[in-house]
Order: C-alpha cells, then sequence, then structure tokens
C-alpha cells in the first residue's frame, strides 16, 4: 500500500505545476457582482453554531437579511473545529454563494478553502483572523489602542478623574491584554494629571482565573488603602474584583472596570458594586461583516472611514500598516440598565 | 489448502448473511433522491459532487481503520489522535528542513521523507495501541482511549497546541490535485484505501483470520490462530490508515494542529456501525462502510443546503436518521429471521 501511495504521489508531481497556487492577491473591485442584488447569497460562517455568542451574532444575520432584503443566513460547524469548518465553507462554495463571511477557529486551516472561494470569484470577508492571508478584507470591532483608552475613560469616571489606580491583565503573555492597558495608561498620563499609577505594583496578572483576580484584588486594597481603581483588562477581572469590593465593604469607594460579559456581571451591575464593562456584541459584528461584504459586491472602494452600518461600525479605519485590516469602534458600554438586553 | 476453504466457506456465509448492504444502498439512494428532490439546482451538481469528494476521504479513511479494529472486536479510539501527531510530525520536519523558496524539484524529495515519516508515525501508533490490546490483555476501548489521550498530549506537547503552518506550497497543491479537475487526489487516496482493504478482508487468509477472531477469540486460539500477531497487525493497519487520513487533512488544511477533526472520532464509530459492522466483531463489510460514509456526506452536505433550518436542528436531524437506518435495520433482520424460522419449520 506503502508503493502504491508513493507511486500515486509520484503521478501528481507531474499533474501538480497545472494547479493555481494559493496565495494570491486579488483586487476586491474585481469582485463586483453582476447579479441584481435579490439574487445575491451571503453566508456567515461561526466558529460554533450553538454557542451563545454567535446566537447572538446569527440575531445580526436575521437583522441584516431583515433590512436590506439580501438572502443572507449563518451557517456553521456543529462543534468548534477547524477541519468541520473547512467543511461547511466546501459546501457553501459548492452551492454558489456571493459571500462567505468568516470568524476561522484557526486561520492557518482555512487559507486552501478560502483561497479556493476566492479564486471563484466568491467574496471573502473575515472577522476576528487578522493573519488570514485568503480573504480581502478583515474586520476587528476595535483597535487595541481604543479600546484601552475607552476602558481608561470609563474607570476615570468613576474615579472623579482623580486617586491611585492599577492595571490587571489576563496573564502578562497576552499581547492584547498588555496594548489595552498600555494604551490606558498612556491616556490617563495624557489627560488626568490627578491619576496616578500604583508604582509599586502596575501591572498585575490573574493567570486568566476569577479566583485568582478575586484573591489579587483583595490582597491589593488591604495592602494599599489608597488604591482607588483598577483598570482590568480580562473578562474574569470585573467579576473578580467586585467580589473583592462587595466583602472589603469598599462599594462606592473602590471601582473596576473591565471587558465583561453581561450574564457575568449581571448582579454586580444592579446592586452597585460595579458601574460599567465594556463588550463588542457579537450582533454588531455579523451585521457589519455582512455589510462589508454587500458593499464589495456593489463594487464600491473601500476607504478609511467607511460606514458598515452597526453601531460603532460607522467609520472604520485600517489598521497601521495594513490595507486588509479594518478596525471599528465597535464596543458598548454595559450598565445596570441594559444588561437584561443582550441574552448572553 | 484447508484455509483457502474456511475462507470461502466464511466468504459464502457472509455475503449470503448480509441483505445490510442491498439496504445501505436503498438508503443511500432514498437521501440521494430526497436531496435532489429538495434542492434540485443544488444538490445534484458537478460542483457539489465535487466538493463532496474533497469532503470525506479524510475521516472515512479513519472509519476504515476504527472498522477493522470492530471487525476483531475491538475499537481503535486514537485514529483522530494519530493521524494528528502523525501529520504534525511530518509538518514539523517539513517546515523545519525544506529552504525557503526552494524550487518544486529540490522540495520533493523533502515531501517522500515527510510522507514516510508520517506513515510510520502511523504505524508506530498503532503498534503502541495493539501491543497494550494483545500482549496486555488491555479491553481496546480503555487501551485506545488511553493512547487517543497520549498522542493528542504528544501533539499538543511538541507544538504548544499551536498551528504548525508555513509548509512548502508544494504540498498542499499536491494534496489538492483533482484529476480533469473533478475527482481530488484525496478521493483516489480513499478508493485505493477502501478497494485494498476491502480486498484484503475478502480475499486473504488474514482478513480471514481477523473475522474468525472476531467471531470467536477464544475458538480461534484453539483453532490455532495467533490472536496476538492479528490483534497487533490490525491496529498496526489502523494506525496506517489513520496516518494517511493525516496527510489529507494536512494538505487541506495546508498546517497541522493537535486538535484538528477531533470530533470526527464519534462520528467514525457511528459510520461504522451505521454500514454493518458489528461491534461484537466479526460481521460487516467495507462496502457497507463506504455506504454509510456516503449517505453521512450527502445528508451533511444536503443540510447545509437548507439556509433555513436552524443549527439547532442539524443534530436532531443527523441524530434521527441514525437511528432511524438503526432501527430499520433490525427490524429487517427480525423479519428476515422470522421468515427464515418458517421456512425451516415447513
Amino acid at each position: 500500500m506503502k508503493r502504491r501511495l508513493l507511486l500515486v504521489v509520484a503521478i501528481v508531481m507531474i499533474f501538480a505545476l497545472a494547479v493555481p497556487l494559493f496565495a494570491q492577491s486579488y483586487n476586491p473591485l474585481n469582485f463586483k457582482s453582476k447579479k441584481p442584488m435579490s439574487q445575491w447569497k451571503i453566508a456567515l460562517v461561526p466558529k460554533d453554531a450553538t454557542n451563545a455568542w454567535f446566537v447572538r451574532m446569527e440575531v445580526g444575520v436575521k437583522q441584516f437579511a431583515k433590512d436590506t432584503g439580501i438572502n443572507a443566513f449563518q451557517k456553521g460547524p456543529p462543534k468548534t473545529d477547524a477541519a468541520m469548518q473547512a467543511q461547511v465553507i466546501e459546501d457553501l462554495i459548492a452551492q454558489g454563494v456571493d459571500a462567505i463571511c468568516v470568524v476561522p477557529v484557526d486561520p492557518a486551516a482555512l487559507e486552501p478553502v478560502l483561497g479556493l472561494a476566492l479564486s471563484k470569484g466568491i467574496v471573502v470577508i473575515d472577522h476576528e483572523g487578522a493573519s488570514q492571508q485568503n480573504c480581502l478584507y478583515d474586520i476587528e470591532a476595535f483597535s487595541n489602542e481604543g479600546l484601552g483608552q475607552t476602558i481608561m475613560i470609563e474607570l476615570a469616571k468613576m474615579m472623579g478623574e482623580k486617586g491611585v489606580y492599577t492595571t490587571m491583565v489576563g496573564n502578562v503573555t497576552n499581547a492584547s491584554h498588555n496594548e489595552w492597558a498600555d494604551a490606558g495608561v498612556a491616556y490617563a498620563k495624557a489627560h488626568y494629571p490627578n491619576m496616578t499609577l500604583l508604582a509599586a505594583e502596575p501591572r498585575v496578572e490573574i493567570m486568566d482565573n476569577l479566583d485568582t483576580a478575586y484573591e489579587r484584588a483583595k490582597e491589593l486594597f488591604k495592602k494599599y488603602p489608597n488604591l482607588k481603581g483598577i483598570f482590568g483588562t480580562s473578562s474574569l477581572s470585573s467579576p473578580g474584583v467586585a467580589r473583592a469590593i462587595e466583602e472589603l465593604g469598599l462599594k462606592g469607594k473602590a471601582f473596576v472596570t473591565s471587558v465583561g460579559l453581561p450574564n457575568e456581571n449581571k448582579v454586580y451591575l444592579k446592586d452597585g458594586t460595579l458601574q460599567s464593562v465594556l463588550l463588542w456584541d457579537p450582533r454588531d459584528a455579523g451585521y457589519a461583516q455582512l455589510a462589508m461584504a454587500v458593499k464589495i459586491l456593489k463594487g464600491e472602494k473601500i476607504e478609511n472611514g467607511c460606514n458598515l452600518t452597526a453601531p460603532g461600525w460607522t467609520s472604520m479605519q485600517f489598521a497601521p500598516g495594513s490595507t486588509k485590516v479594518l478596525q471599528g469602534k465597535g464596543w458598548i458600554t454595559i450598565t445596570k440598565d441594559n444588561v437584561d438586553s443582550f441574552g448572553f | 489448502m484447508t484455509t483457502t476453504k474456511t475462507a470461502a466457506t466464511v466468504r459464502g456465509v457472509r455475503s449470503a448473511r448480509d441483505p445490510n448492504l442491498l439496504r445501505l444502498l436503498v438508503m443511500l439512494v432514498f437521501v440521494f433522491v430526497l436531496m435532489t428532490v429538495l434542492r434540485p439546482n443544488q444538490f445534484a451538481t458537478i460542483a457539489s459532487f465535487n466538493s463532496m469528494m474533497r469532503q470525506f476521504p479524510e475521516y472515512g479513511i479513519m472509519s476504515i481503520g476504527i472498522s477493522l479494529a470492530m471487525i476483531t472486536g475491538g475499537i481503535d479510539l486514537g485514529v483522530v489522535g494519530t493521524a494528528n501527531l502523525s501529520a504534525i510530525v511530518a509538518a514539523k520536519f517539513l517546515i523545519g528542513t525544506v529552504p525557503r523558496g526552494a524550487p518544486p524539484a529540490q522540495v520533493v524529495p523533502y515531501l517522500i521523507i515527510a510522507v514516510l515519516l508520517s506513515l510510520s508515525v502511523g504505524l508506530a501508533c498503532g503498534t503502541i495501541a495493539g501491543t497494550l490490546i494483545s500482549r496486555f490483555n488491555i479491553p481496546a476501548i480503555l487501551a485506545t482511549l488511553g493512547t487517543q489521550q497520549l498522542f493528542t498530549g504528544i501533539a499538543i506537547g511538541i507544538t504548544n497546541g499551536r498551528p504548525q503552518s508555513g509548509l512548502p506550497l508544494l504540498y498542499s497543491r499536491i494534496g489538492n490535485t483533482e484529476f480533469f479537475r473533478f475527482v481530488p487526489l484525496s478521493f483516489m487516496i480513499f478508493f485505493i484505501v477502501a478497494v485494498s482493504v476491502g480486498i484484503m478482508l475478502s480475499r486473504t487468509r488474514f482478513g480471514t483470520f481477523m473475522y474468525m477472531m472476531g467471531t470467536n477469540p477464544r475458538a480461534a486460539r484453539y483453532a490455532g490462530l495467533n490472536n496476538t500477531s492479528i490483534i497487533l497487525r490490525t491496529y498496526m493497519i489502523s494506525g496506517l490508515l489513520s496516518s494517511v487520513a493525516g496527510l489529507i487533512m494536512m494538505a487541506r488544511a495546508n498546517s497541522a494542529k493537535a486538535d484538528y477533526g477531533a470530533p470526527y472520532t464519534l462520528q467514525c464509530v457511528l459510520i461504522a456501525v451505521l454500514g454493518g459492522i458489528d461491534p461484537n466483531g466479526g460481521f460487516g463489510t467495507i462496502g457497507g462502510v463506504t455506504m454509510a460514509i456516503l449517505i453521512l456526506q450527502f445528508l451533511s452536505s444536503g443540510l447545509n443546503m437548507f439556509n433555513n433550518i436552524s443549527n439547532f436542528y442539524r443534530d436532531v436531524i443527523w441524530g434521527g436518521v441514525l437511528i432511524l437506518v438503526l432501527v430499520f435495520n433490525k427490524l429487517l433482520s427480525w423479519r428476515e429471521e422470522r421468515r427464515a424460522v418458517r421456512k425451516s419449520m415447513n
């Protein structure tokens, strides 16, 4: 059998030269559709069909289909698995969809199948897959700098723009958490002269663990009585620190904010331990991906400031040095007033 | 020449008692017609067949591996782990040795070594599983659950869980070749594997031994069969097939990763059972397994054509069809048994 396989491999070498290369660069303007809009078919492929995050994304997809009358739908693998995601995309290509929006499980694993889609003239838009080669554009909810600044603005509001604060990251090796924190600290330095970074422990690590966040916060507040605010990054920091604030009776005296999921923070938002957490809404991300695909199918040129018609996605900017990755300001502030409206 | 006679007898009994193949064929045609009627412009098209032929070889070959283990009365849950580990070894070798931008002619020897390397890893993985089962008498389900964990663990360990990408372009170009712009290489490999394994099972002494041992290991041993060697060789073949599947996945994903295709394990077991392989051993054919693979692929691709079927119902439909087929199978075989009993009473 081994010999046969080798034989096959050998034969194939001859054929191989006829196969087109994978990593080609395509001009998005060539993807303008010749069909009327009513015949367009756009699919969004999430990482997983039943995960709450992507169920929320499907709300945006359905909304888009309703708003525009375009046949847009979401179709994902039954499990979060790169191989299965590639199969769903295979099926979509075979069905002859006009555009594929994808949130890749693993960008590397999708290169061949997305390359195939592009070679057949199908528009490919990525979301949260900035390293993807075979796509026309990758759209991101935010830039790391923008999100870091926003977290700081929220924290400064709570702290009355004065007092000592520190930053908390999921892991000191987590690149994006550190970028958010750096941007936040730089913003505070420039805009809030009365806020100072805790010099003894400027960056606290919680090892991506809720209990560690709680314990570290308790420790910090005891050790540094004048510590007033914690700039959190990981979604685990808000609920963890909030528990510490509540237990130490510091409600209204100490503050924290970070990226956070509505349901995890609901109790603390409602009882006033937390004022707000930040999040990007997958519904808007779904809506924006489809809007982007439609722009390409219409033959529009994509430039800085392009409007993807979802809240926070209205003025997309190219990432520094990139002609492919676009970033929005797609975060939302979750407070006690809107925490119930997300469904996840 | 006694063995040849035995082989012939066993084969005769098998084909006479295998209306399962016909049932599967009916089911296959039913699913095909159903999808064609419901989605006439999408399902029965060249593009859709081409896409399906690209999809099933990777898990199809693993299903055949699991089926072999099941015929001997065991099971091999380590197929996906073996596939990924062997692909990762090949990928690491290619990424580490092939000079960047080397011309294709220079890359070819590396590719051949990588393929051989990955096949040897597959064989080694199979040997480990086979040894645990045959020499240490560990039940196959436990032994291979362990090896699956072990192989995946090693794969995660040597890659830190990261995808191994940056393979020479030539590899995926070859791996994704399509003959006559329609028949993918992976399908050809699947075809060769299915035919060779089919021939092995039905026309060789070793195949007959596998069925005999699967039917009754004790009787097989008393009849002078070397069960230890049969088990060992079965799992080695399964390991080898898994590494072939791994090479296909690596070409399709242009990379290798420790957890690609993790949900395939269960799917492959279901395919084997659906294809008429008796989980208790000793019964089933590759023809049946192939039809089961096709049925599942038709269903899967077909379901993806219904935009309005919510993803939540997909599993329900999938599982429902599986159970229906199993029940349908059972009902028919009961009917046949009754008929046979009636006949013998007359």
